[in-house]
């Protein structure tokens, strides 16, 4: 579905290269997770994906369904069925929920040549998928993330995801800031959207949510490379050993060929 | 027929040229030739004068314009403009006159004196003596001299101790078109006595894109435990110069709650002042300002806290686009002895483009020691982040762009509780926002 091929990234303003020739290729149906260090290139890799304008590929390609998604809007590339779930979800007060979502999933269903709904018929749909992350109804009416406490935020994030149904996310640091109960409950909603056409990507600090997610495929990042990838059990020793034992690797591995 | 006028003599020349009014009604004639003599007296204001500084007056004073009754018109149907719940509680004036055929007040309490300020006088003159231009205290004011002088036809409510009216009440101001530029003033008298409560809409239309110079002003007096509730519509037509002042006085437990919202003019003059006469008051004075083009706003306000326990809220929003230029200056004084005041100011200037220009300046002056004065002034454009938030959720920049807008002038609004007000608000936001991006297309 998503191939990411030898991709080169630096920061628009300054120059500073982030993502150094990242591989990757992403099947319908797989749960990926990217793991690395703070500074390793991982966020910046999914506001890549989605369009951010803040950084300038340099170098490779980003293939979806095997075209290059590269000259697309951020907005042109949720339309195809991209999604990325924010580290930092923006506030932005006055604007509900619902309103944002209505407006969203309106735009990606003509894109898509899905039927628009009205606003009756959105409000069964969207009161259906509030119970993927168990959000009460009054959700919908607040202003987008304004005052949410930070697990909040994030539930938003995968209530989203729900809503807008993409073929593939980008979860950035999703578990980070909840509490058990909070990751249980986004892990529970991530599995349940987990399904045969879409695919998603975790991008993660901790293995702490590969407790309740089992991914296909584990990948780590080092250095704007991806310098080693395997199974679920990579992540376990990633808990053990931390990152040092691959530092080695990050120096080796010119243009992140692995597998 | 016009003539150039130069500055000093442009208000007083503009006066004689106004000759209907002489010989009506002994009680206004006196207050208007006093002002006449104000207007003589008191120098037009220039980029010299502190609180003129950031705006040109040339575009007004060097025009030439005809009294507004001289005006030849015809009259389209202007029942769009007549707010559903004020159907039988509204005062209509065409350029300024009084319109009986338009205006109904027939679902207001019996108890409530509403109408023509001309009329009332004619009835019951001395209380309206002792009522009329003793609230908008505008010393050495030139402009609120020369609506006194002008004083005729105006809006007057009278709401008695305890009567407590549901009906918001509308004062529609229509201006129509013209073959040349014309003046026009209009007065407001609201007195809400003990325990009173009103709601009121002032309704400034102009029906086309002429050029004519509007001088309104309000007076609102609120008894103890008075509460009233004025939003000012502003939606003059884009040629039109408005110069507004507003006063409204408090007693004990009164409440004023004001929202004023700047839709049209090509210069427009906002004076809210607000002042406390006793202890124990609460007012808010809400604004939104929505600029395009080359329009001009300036909001200069007063809050004056006299007496102690006070609570002020101001929140003034703007919006600027084009080449246009927004100025506030909100003053704030709390007088020595005044304790416990709680005041919260913020002026927020949402930027659009590149060319549009921004004058804010808070001032306070507090000579009291157990006060909390919050202020703060911001000027920005629309936030990225927030931009690519919404983009990464399909909106594309247009769509994205017009739903941060109106969310930023939402804020404003959503208190005002007339529905079809708020309504009608709401649509001149999004026809604001999607006509400002089209013209825009961003890079």
């Amino acid at each position: 579905m998503l191939e990411i091929k030898n991709l080169h990234v630096e920061v628009e303003e300054d120059g500073t290269k982030i993502l150094k020739g990242v591989n990757l290729k992403i099947n319908d149906g797989e749960i990926h997770a990217i793991m690395g260090p703070n500074g390793s290139g991982k966020s910046t890799l999914a506001k890549v994906v989605a369009g951010h304008e803040a950084y300038k590929v340099t170098g490779g390609d980003i293939l979806f369904e095997g075209e290059s998604i590269l000259e697309l809007d951020p907005d042109e590339r949720a339309h195809l069925g991209l999604f990325l779930a924010f580290q930092y979800p923006v506030e932005v007060p006055g604007v509900t929920n619902k309103t944002l979502l209505r407006e969203a999933y309106n735009t990606i269903a003509k894109e898509r040549g899905r039927e628009e709904l009205d606003p009756l018929e959105f409000e069964d749909y969207i009161n259906d998928r509030l119970d993927i992350v168990e959000m009460k109804t009054e959700f919908l009416d607040r202003s987008i993330n304004a005052g949410f406490s930070g697990g909040e935020k994030k539930r938003n994030e995968i209530f989203q995801m729900a809503v807008l149904d993409p073929r593939i996310s980008f979860l950035d640091e999703t578990d980070s800031g909840l509490d058990i109960d909070a990751l249980k409950v986004v892990a529970k909603g991530i599995n349940h959207l987990a399904g045969e056409d879409n695919a998603v990507c975790l991008v993660t600090h901790y293995q702490r949510i590969l407790d309740y997610i089992v991914p296909d495929k584990v990948h780590v990042m080092l250095d704007g490379k991806i310098v080693k990838s395997g199974d679920k059990d990579l992540a376990v020793k990633l808990e053990d050993k931390g990152y040092d034992w691959l530092t080695d690797l990050a120096s080796v591995s010119a243009n992140g060929e692995q597998q | 027929m016009s003539i150039k006028k130069t500055k000093e003599s442009f208000l007083p020349d503009l006066l004689s040229r106004e000759t209907s009014l002489n010989g009506k009604s002994t009680i206004i004639e006196k207050l208007r030739l006093e002002a006449q003599e104000d207007v003589k007296q008191t120098s037009f204001p220039g980029r010299k004068d502190e609180d003129w500084r950031f705006i040109s007056l040339r575009d007004l004073y060097s025009e030439s314009y005809i009294p507004a009754s001289q005006v030849d018109y015809t009259l389209p149907d202007i029942s769009e403009y007549f707010i559903p719940e004020s159907e039988h509680a509204r005062l209509v004036f065409i350029n300024g006159a009084f319109s009986s055929d338009h205006s109904s007040t027939t679902d207001l309490p019996d108890e409530v004196t509403i109408g023509n300020i001309a009329d009332i006088v004619e009835d019951d003159g001395h209380f309206l003596e002792d009522h009329l231009n003793k609230y908008g205290d505008f010393e050495d004011d030139i402009f609120s001299s020369f609506n006194t002088a002008m004083l005729q036809d105006g809006a007057f409510i009278h709401v008695p101790e305890g009567v407590k009216v549901d009906t918001p009440v509308q004062f529609l101001y229509i201006q129509t078109d013209a073959a040349e530029p014309y003046f026009t003033t209009s007065r407001c008298l609201v007195l809400a006595d003990e325990k009173a409560e009103i709601t009121l809409v002032e309704d400034h239309v102009g029906l086309a894109e002429n050029k004519y110079f509007s001088v309104p002003v309000v007076e609102i007096n609120l008894e103890r435990d008075a509460y009233v509730k004025h939003t000012k519509i502003q939606r003059d037509s884009k040629q039109a110069l408005h110069i507004a002042r507003t006063a409204a006085h408090l007693k004990q437990h009164a409440n004023y709650e004001s929202y004023t919202i700047t839709l049209g003019a090509k210069l427009s003059r906002n004076e809210p002042r607000i002042t406390q006469r006793e202890e124990e008051v609460e007012f808010t004075v809400d604004g939104l300002v929505l600029l395009d083009g080359d329009q001009v706003s300036d909001t200069h306000s007063v809050m004056d806290h006299r007496f102690s326990h006070c609570e002020s809220h101001q929140l003034h929003k703007c919006v600027i686009n084009g080449k246009s230029h927004s100025v506030f200056n909100g003053k704030i004084f709390v007088r020595k002895d005044a304790q416990k005041i709680d005041s919260f100011q913020e002026n927020r200037n949402l930027l659009l483009s590149r060319k549009g220009l921004v004058n804010t300046k808070p001032q306070l002056e507090i000579f009291a020691d157990d006060v909390v004065c919050t202020h703060g002034a911001t000027i920005g454009q629309l936030d990225e982040d927030e931009v690519f938030y919404l983009k990464s959720r399909g909106l594309n920049e247009h769509q994205a762009r017009e739903l941060l807008t109106y969310a930023f002038a939402l804020e404003t609004i959503e208190n005002i509780t007339v529905d079809s007000v708020q309504e009608l608000l709401v649509d001149e936001v999004h026809n604001y926002t999607s006509r400002t991006l089209e013209k825009q297309p961003v890079s």
